[in-house]
């Protein structure tokens, strides 16, 4: 009882602090999120391979889900063994309400920053390279 | 096919076993579909390659290992705890750690104390086998002799088979070593032995230079220690150097010893060969000196394996059907085992086996005081641990776990304790051995002993203090803790911590009383009269058979100050005595007692103002045989009258006969330990070995200038020396004095603790006793009064301790005056005395915090509910 009174504390004082999540960590988030009850070890890093175009080596992914999940972020339960993973079961990570509180926080924190960015920052820019620039518009008009 | 063992078996070790599972799954399921896509070279070294990259701290294992980092988190806890609350009760906690500490120095001074005097002698191979040769002496009373005759060892060895080796080894103080150096003559008084060489084949004094197949096997030759070879001749070898004794008789050092340890009773550092004996004492070099024992040699042998010492006792009873057929002095020779020298007084032990039993006792009863205490402040205060331990118990704490943590509680200020005992101890050590003459060390990191010692001590007195306490603590009901309604019966009983503070003071009381009676003991010493005059007179040792001395005597008489000069044997009181038998008058038999035989000229009665109650002095003649006797001889010899003596002869030893011319009135001739015994004075040139002066204190030190200007004239050869007589006789009661400023010390510490202990039990008593304070004081009562309700209370265990103390104190003290032929009578006021000191130190350290509770306002202790 007492242990998780501890633990109640420790977690009542990390969230004094901000969330923190790296860019790596955002990530590992988002992708989980994306393979909604289907992301284990290697199907998440798959996604991110096949997504991002970038190597993801199993222990930088291991490491990041579980400092997720001491953050309690993430949460994990075991699944079914396979006869490919020589029967070890698999570890299903979902993300917490905590954890989706985190994600959003890191997307409207993005979004003031790029918000305050002044019009004539991005002017400046615009001015020297025009043709790039209006492609940018062009573009972002397209997505929106 | 599986991927390569080695990084597999790698990873499997380093993982952190929560997730060793998952992950290897992972690397399975990968290094299945590289192996279809990729090969098996590429699936094996991507496989290596994710492995070393998961070497990282994510996913190591811890190393303390991950199962109990629960517990660690608790343990953590406790200690924060325990902290937080010394820190809380900084007073309460110094006075248990004082306690405790004090309690614990004294145990781990006394251990090191016992274990010093047991480990006396007890480095030598095969010490079992080896014996000392003792004397029992059978007149009308048996007497104990660490000796026996000095040819007997040579006997022995020649006669009997029964031995490895024998060797007499002949002790002498004070004597006069000179040695040339550089045309420089360097004087020393020292202590010497003469020892046959197989003294060190018995015993295991290594040497550090030379032969010891031949070292003392020629005659003049001599071996000392390093320590004194660097004292005579510094850096330089010390082989081949000569060393003169006495002024006559010249050794060639021929071997170096290395330093004795502390612990032997053998100090010597300088030994001769036996065989140049006869040029320094002829006597005792002789073949044939079955006659007398004399105390300065001693016969040690190594006994064969298998050999039985009653054997070799009953065998070596044909030597005194041999040599003392005729003796009224029946010699038994008995063999004494070397680890028992040390401890039998009867055999001039020093240390005896029941002091060393008392002093342990003493040190169990001191940790024991000092638990009490503990316990007694922590129960006191246990109603402020009530609100944490209703917590604790809430949350699912068991009973066992908190009882552990007290206990963990109770260890941490115990090991404060110890630390501080340790340095406490290692502090003073240097003055207690100064003082008890003893080369005690403490050193904690060589000493496993020691080291055991206070892991046990550590343990013990946790168990004894923190048991009960962490019964009480964990014993609380966790509802009544948190509404905090614990009354006084659940935080222990008030009668256990009676029955603590009567134990606590039974112990202070014991020793008190034995302090007071040692110390009027002692001041009977000093006080009482010796017979005869012992102030301002000085005695200066010579050397026998000295024909200056009679010059010496009528040049010291001139010296401006000297009152009187006597050449004698030795003072009236000392610890030389030399014991002779006499026949009186013309009796057949020899008499059946002992006699002590003082050689002193006509001066002796005037210089040590002894009394003549009949007859007169003995004349100045070296020719005419005269004596005069004590009281106790007349006693002895059935007389009823000193007319009976007057006139008669007596005839010593078979050769010298003369009539008694005086009766001198008793006079103690020995320390208070003995009794008096009968005494002849007679003049003999032979036997003055002192002169004794009697000075005017006026002009002390112009008259022992003066006096050291006259011995150097006629003695330049000799280191001049004196003594007070009464410091003389003062040493014959060092051991007294030791013992009764250690009990002084251990009677104090055990009073503080138990005043602490004290204090603890007021405090409580005020704290509970709060409320009926308040509503007395209401209600009318006045202060006087109300103070009684503590001082009833007090006044109870003072009293119930002292009934116990007492008959225990009564019967070990005069189990303890009963080494004394004279001694003081235990009586009445001295108990009153112990009583009022306890009384004295009950009032101050219960009046200041009773006087507190009751002055109080009762508004303020009525007020809180």
């Amino acid at each position: 009882m007492a242990q998780l009174l501890i633990l109640q504390i420790g977690i009542y004082y990390s969230r004094m602090k901000k969330y923190q999540l790296g860019e790596f960590e955002e990530v590992v988030m988002l992708t989980v999120g994306i393979l909604y009850g289907e992301a284990y070890g290697v199907s998440i890093k798959k996604e991110i391979e096949s997504r991002l175009k970038r190597g993801v080596s199993v222990g930088a992914l291991q490491t990041a889900l579980r400092r997720l999940e001491d953050k309690g972020y993430l949460k994990s339960h075991e699944g079914e063994a396979t006869e490919e993973r020589a029967g070890r079961p698999k570890k299903y990570f979902t993300i917490t309400a905590y954890g989706k509180k985190a994600m959003e926080y890191t997307r409207s924190t993005r979004e003031e920053l790029w918000n305050a960015i002044p019009k004539v920052a991005l002017k400046v820019v615009t001015g020297f390279r025009l043709p790039v620039a209006d492609n940018l518009q062009l573009e972002t008009g397209n997505n929106e | 096919m599986s991927p390569p063992q080695l990084p597999l078996r790698f990873f499997r070790w380093f993982c952190h076993p929560k997730l060793r599972d998952s992950i290897e799954g992972d690397l399975m399921e990968l290094y299945k579909e590289r192996l279809i896509k990729n090969g098996k070279l590429k699936a094996d070294a991507h496989f290596i390659k994710d492995v070393l990259l998961l070497f990282r701290p994510g996913i190591i294992r811890p190393t303390e290992g991950y199962q109990n980092l629960n517990s660690y988190g608790m343990y953590k806890n406790y200690f924060i705890t325990a902290w937080r609350n010394v820190i809380r009760k900084k007073s309460s906690a110094a006075i248990n750690v004082f306690g405790l500490t004090l309690g614990i120095s004294c145990a781990l001074i006394i251990f090191a104390l016992v274990n010093y005097h047991l480990s006396f002698d007890n480095f030598h191979t095969d010490a079992d086998r080896i014996y000392r040769f003792v004397t029992e002496e059978h007149r009308d009373e048996v007497e104990y002799d660490a000796s026996v005759p000095p040819p007997f060892g040579k006997f022995f060895r020649e006669d009997y088979t029964f031995s490895d080796q024998v060797a007499r080894l002949y002790t002498g103080d004070n004597e006069l070593i000179t040695i040339e150096r550089i045309g420089e003559k360097n004087k020393f008084n020292e202590t010497i032995a003469f020892a046959e060489p197989d003294f060190f084949k018995i015993f295991n004094f290594p040497l550090s230079t030379g032969n010891p197949e031949t070292i003392l096997v020629e005659p003049n030759t001599a071996i000392i220690t390093k320590k004194m070879a660097a004292k005579y001749f510094g850096d330089e070898s010390a082989i081949g150097k000569v060393i003169r004794l006495n002024s006559k008789i010249d050794f060639t050092v021929s071997g170096v010893l290395q330093d004795l340890p502390v612990n032997s009773d053998i100090q010597t550092e300088i030994y001769f060969s036996y065989s140049t004996m006869k040029q320094y004492n002829e006597w005792a070099a002789s073949d044939d000196a079955w006659g007398g024992i004399t105390s300065s040699i001693k016969t040690y042998t190594k006994l064969k394996p298998g050999v039985n010492p009653t054997d070799v006792e009953q065998a070596v009873d044909e030597y005194v059907k041999r040599f003392r057929p005729k003796s009224k002095n029946v010699h038994h020779y008995k063999l004494q085992p070397l680890n028992d020298v040390h401890f039998n007084a009867r055999y001039e032990g020093v240390m005896s086996k029941t002091t060393i039993w008392i002093l342990s006792l003493v040190g169990v009863l001191l940790v024991l005081t000092a638990s009490l205490n503990f316990i007694n402040l922590t129960t006191a205060q246990a109603i402020n641990r009530s609100k944490e331990v209703g917590v604790r118990k809430s949350l699912g704490g068991a009973r066992g776990q908190l009882f552990w943590q007290f206990t963990i509680e109770t260890g941490l200020v115990v090991l404060v304790a110890t630390v501080l005992a340790l340095a406490f101890s290692y502090a003073i050590l240097p003055q207690l051995n100064s003082f008890l003459n003893t080369n005690i060390s403490i050193n904690l990191f060589t000493d496993t002993r020691l080291l055991l010692f206070v892991l046990a001590l550590i343990v013990v007195v946790t168990g004894l203090s923190g048991a009960y306490p962490g019964i009480v603590l964990s014993g609380f009901k966790p509802v009544l803790a948190l509404k905090g309604k614990l009354s006084g019966k659940q935080t222990g009983s008030f009668n256990i911590r009676r029955a603590l503070i009567v134990t606590q003071f039974s112990i202070s009381q014991i020793l008190l009383l034995g302090l007071i009676v040692m110390f009027f003991q002692m001041r009977y010493f000093s006080k009482t009269d010796m017979g005869f005059d012992t102030d301002a007179i000085i005695m200066m040792p010579v050397g026998s058979n000295d024909e200056k001395l009679k010059t010496v005597k009528s040049q010291l008489l001139q010296v401006p100050g000297v009152e009187n000069v006597s050449l004698c044997f030795g003072a009236p009181a000392s610890d030389n005595h030399w014991t002779t038998s006499i026949k009186f008058d013309d009796r057949a038999e020899t008499e059946p007692f002992s006699i002590s035989h003082k050689g002193a000229d006509e001066d002796y009665l005037s210089t040590f103002s002894l009394e003549i109650i009949a007859g007169r002095n003995l004349t100045p003649s070296d020719t005419v045989r005269e004596f005069l006797v004590n009281e106790n001889l007349l006693s002895q010899l059935n007389l009823a009258s000193p007319e009976e003596i007057l006139g008669k002869n007596i005839t010593v030893n078979g050769s010298w006969k003369g009539p008694v011319v005086g009766v001198v009135k008793d006079f103690h001739e020995q320390s208070f330990h003995a009794d008096i015994k009968p005494v002849f004075l007679t003049t003999s040139g032979n036997t003055y070995n002192s002169i004794a002066v009697k000075i005017n204190m006026r002009n002390a030190n112009e008259t022992l200038t003066s006096i050291e200007k006259v011995w150097s004239g006629m003695y330049p050869d000799l280191i001049y020396k004196y003594d007070f007589l009464d410091d003389q006789i003062a040493s014959f009661y060092q051991t007294e004095q030791q013992m009764v400023s250690i009990v002084y010390i251990f009677a104090s510490i055990a009073l503080i603790i138990g005043a602490l202990g004290l204090y603890g039990l007021v405090s409580f008593m005020a704290v509970q006793k709060t409320k009926e304070i308040g509503i007395r004081k209401v209600l009318g009562g006045d202060v006087v009064q109300i103070l009684w309700i503590f001082g009833k209370e007090f006044t109870a265990l003072v009293v119930v301790a002292f009934l116990i103390a007492a008959p225990v104190g009564w019967l070990v003290m005069t189990e303890w005056l009963s080494n004394y032929a004279f001694k003081v009578d235990i009586s009445l006021w001295m108990f009153a005395l112990e009583l009022f000191i306890i009384a004295l130190v009950v009032l101050v350290t219960v009046g200041y915090r009773s006087l507190k509770a009751v002055v109080a306002n009762p508004v303020e202790s009525l007020r809180s509910e």
